[in-house]
């Protein structure tokens, strides 16, 4: 860092070193995220010839013939509206259970607190192809199979740790007194609970809520496995883009990360209101 | 609030979405083989689309591939239609679980093929479905830097150590391309080249002083192959982006190469050694779980997938090749002409040293690979010393060939049980 070393006689040029170091330092992480998002995007529309050549041109040519690949490849669309409706359940599956179990995690002091924690934790300890065949017996056994509700079920036991993890800790953020001052003004346990503690936490449910469907979006193992007719966008795809050539890779890829992204930019206004909370 | 409100919906949407699946009257072809997109499109489009019934051909890895059948079995009740692996996968199944198919009156021309669908059961236990080999790729910038009087169709490994020799130095960059990425398929180099030419065995042979000399020679030829090669699976790729002149690769994982620039690149039979040109075939098959809902229909689409026009049909596809007897029309892709041509020269080659895939290994058929990955990555990569990996692994395999009694195959000489490691 030559620019501080020289920089630091006087203070006004200090603090101009500092707006420096802070602009570039912010430039740089959103060059990390933007940049490999952009030459997605740029080989996406770019013709297979042009994928492969290099150097690289830093204008996309328009060319739409791997996304009309995709258009035309059956079932695609299919998939998409799996992937939407997984995730999303697995969204409020994993938020019904998981809030509630932190919401008891850090308010009531029972016996063997610390064991469930830890417990809750455990069920990602164990990778999921080795709990995959048990599962998809029981699956085929219960006629739960195939179902779009089976696989949400199957990723809502990943999201959940994160889901209980998450609202445990901003439940315990929020100081008990202002329930407790609730309760006297007349609620019950409950509207306190909704009018008080849940506008609070409701940017951290938005939180957990992206990770639940983050994780559901990218989960291949189980999807692959347990759907065959109702399949997910990712285990549609996956497997066979790590085969395709190239130019249908990245436009696989594109078409892989544009919902979520999408998903991510509809909820960014809770997630920024939570940030605001930290910062209080 | 209307929290009641959100709450059925919620609920009604859950019963909606719980109501089962439709008994559907396709059949689910559950296959390893065909999964690029396109390969995976032209299957649906190109063949299965003119089979009388629906078919629903779905490509996975082999773990879904493997866990979705083995629950199946184990609920006894699946909807997995017909089976489509490479032999080494269907090999790995319990001859148990799938069903006898010597009644369907189907087999390839090749007796050996039919001999390895029969998995060491009585009766064929999968159909011979299509084949394929690994040749030599080119581009055609590399051929002025041939070694004086080599005949490009009849290589030495010699003179392929020469030949990227040249062009490393020409270049000023190794240009010789190896699929040692973590999908790629080295192991078969090892196991169907190197060895069976450097010393007329694979099993027998693994530690011989023959197998020092052979793994010698590769770690010259190591040393002009460019170093990103530990991340290369699908030499197409790196053909294309001309970071690789010279290959070795499975035909179908070179055929996009030879498809989008006909004109750059030869494809010409993998070399020689002192004990010939040794070569190994590979062969997927269609095997019938016995879970499957619709026995005939399954059968059906079985003999349907080895008429000589739907073997074409997936010639086109796939790049692999018929296993029955057909007349090829000339309207093929260029991938295939290169690659088919190149496979006659290597089969007809006076030094032709045909090996065979491994066989009656069972379920240690990764385990067996695993042996020649270990051993390449530690002479090649980790750079110890050859005779000591070579006695070290040479326990492994032998255990391995004990445990599962697995006897000798060609190139290796014929044994009673199971194939000692010498």
């Amino acid at each position: 860092m030559t620019a501080v070393d020289v920089a630091a006689p006087a203070q006004a040029s200090t603090v101009k070193t500092g707006r420096f170091v802070y602009i570039a330092s912010v430039f740089l992480l959103c060059a990390w995220v933007l940049v490999p998002l952009y030459f997605l995007l740029i080989n996406t529309l770019s013709s297979p010839e042009a994928v492969t050549s290099f150097p690289k041109s830093f204008v996309p040519e328009f060319n739409l013939g791997s996304l009309e690949f995709f258009w035309n490849f059956s079932g695609i669309l299919n998939a998409i509206k799996n992937s939407v409706i997984v995730a999303v359940l697995t969204m409020i599956i994993s938020i019904a259970v998981g809030a509630p179990a932190g919401y008891a995690l850090s308010r009531f002091d029972f016996r063997g607190r610390e064991l469930f924690r830890l417990l809750i934790l455990l069920t990602r300890a164990f990778p999921l192809p080795l709990l995959a065949l048990p599962r998809a017996v029981m699956f085929i056994r219960s006629g739960l199979d195939d179902t779009v509700f089976g696989l949400a079920l199957v990723h809502a036991t990943l999201a959940i740790p994160f889901a209980v993890l998450i609202t445990f800790s901003l439940f315990s953020g929020i100081p008990l007194e202002l329930e407790e001052a609730a309760w006297t003004l007349g609620c019950d346990r409950l509207t306190a609970f909704r009018k008080v503690v849940l506008p609070l936490i409701l940017p951290g449910i938005t939180a957990s809520a992206i990770f639940a469907f983050v994780i559901s979006w990218n989960e291949v193992f189980a999807a692959a496995v347990l759907t065959i007719e109702n399949r997910t966008l990712t285990a549609f795809l996956l497997a066979s883009l790590a085969e395709s050539p190239l130019y249908l890779k990245f436009a696989g890829g594109f078409i892989l990360v544009v919902p979520a992204l999408i998903f991510i930019f509809a909820v960014r206004k809770y997630l920024f209101a939570m940030w605001g909370i930290a910062n209080r | 609030m209307t929290y009641s409100r959100t709450l059925t919906g919620a609920v009604a949407g859950l019963a909606l979405l719980m109501t089962g699946t439709v008994v559907s009257a396709e059949t689910l072809f559950w296959s390893t083989q065909a999964r690029p997109a396109e390969e995976r499109q032209a299957m649906r489009d190109g063949v299965l689309d003119k089979f009388g019934s629906e078919v629903d051909y779905q490509p996975n890895e082999n773990g879904p591939w493997l866990t979705r059948l083995q629950a199946e079995l184990k609920a006894n009740d699946g909807t997995i239609g017909l089976l489509g692996g490479l032999h080494g996968e269907l090999a790995a199944l319990s001859a148990d679980d799938l069903v006898d198919l010597d009644t369907l009156g189907l087999s390839a021309d090749s007796g050996t093929f039919n001999e390895l669908a029969k998995l060491g059961a009585e009766n064929m236990q999968y159909i011979p479905w299509m084949q394929a080999s690994y040749i030599m790729a080119a581009n055609k910038k590399a051929l002025e830097h041939l070694p004086e009087g080599a005949d490009i169709n009849a290589l030495t490994y010699d003179q392929l150590i020469e030949w990227a020799a040249n062009v490393h130095e020409a270049e000023g960059r190794p240009k010789f391309g190896f699929p040692a990425g973590p999908k790629g398929l080295k192991h078969r180099f090892f196991q169907g080249y190197l060895y069976p030419s450097y010393t007329d065995g694979v099993v027998r042979t693994f530690a011989s002083d023959k197998a020092v000399t052979a793994w010698e020679k590769f770690r010259e030829l190591w040393e002009h192959t460019n170093p990103a090669s530990t991340n290369f699976s699908f030499l197409q790729e790196q053909l294309l982006s001309e970071d690789v002149w010279i290959a070795f690769d499975h035909t179908s994982r070179l055929a996009q190469a030879f498809n989008e620039r006909p004109d750059d690149f030869v494809a010409f039979p993998a070399p020689a050694g002192p004990e010939g040109r040794g070569f190994m075939p590979v062969l997927a098959g269609i095997a019938i779980p016995r879970t499957a809902p619709d026995m005939d229909a399954a059968k059906s689409l079985v003999a349907y997938l080895l008429e000589p026009e739907t073997q074409i049909a997936t010639l086109k596809a796939t790049n692999f090749f018929p296993v029955v007897a057909v007349e090829l029309p000339d309207d093929l892709p260029p991938a295939v002409k290169a690659s088919g041509e190149a496979i006659a020269k290597m089969s007809s080659a006076p030094d032709a040293n045909p090996g065979l895939l491994p066989a009656g290994l069972g379920d240690m058929g990764g385990d067996f690979n695993r042996v020649f990955v270990d051993t390449f990555e530690r002479i090649v990569l980790a750079g110890q010393p050859i005779e000591r990996v070579l006695e070290d692994q040479k326990r492994r395999l032998a255990t391995i060939m004990e445990r599962s009694g697995a006897p000798c195959w060609a190139p290796d000489a014929p044994s009673d049980g199971p194939c000692p490691v010498e």
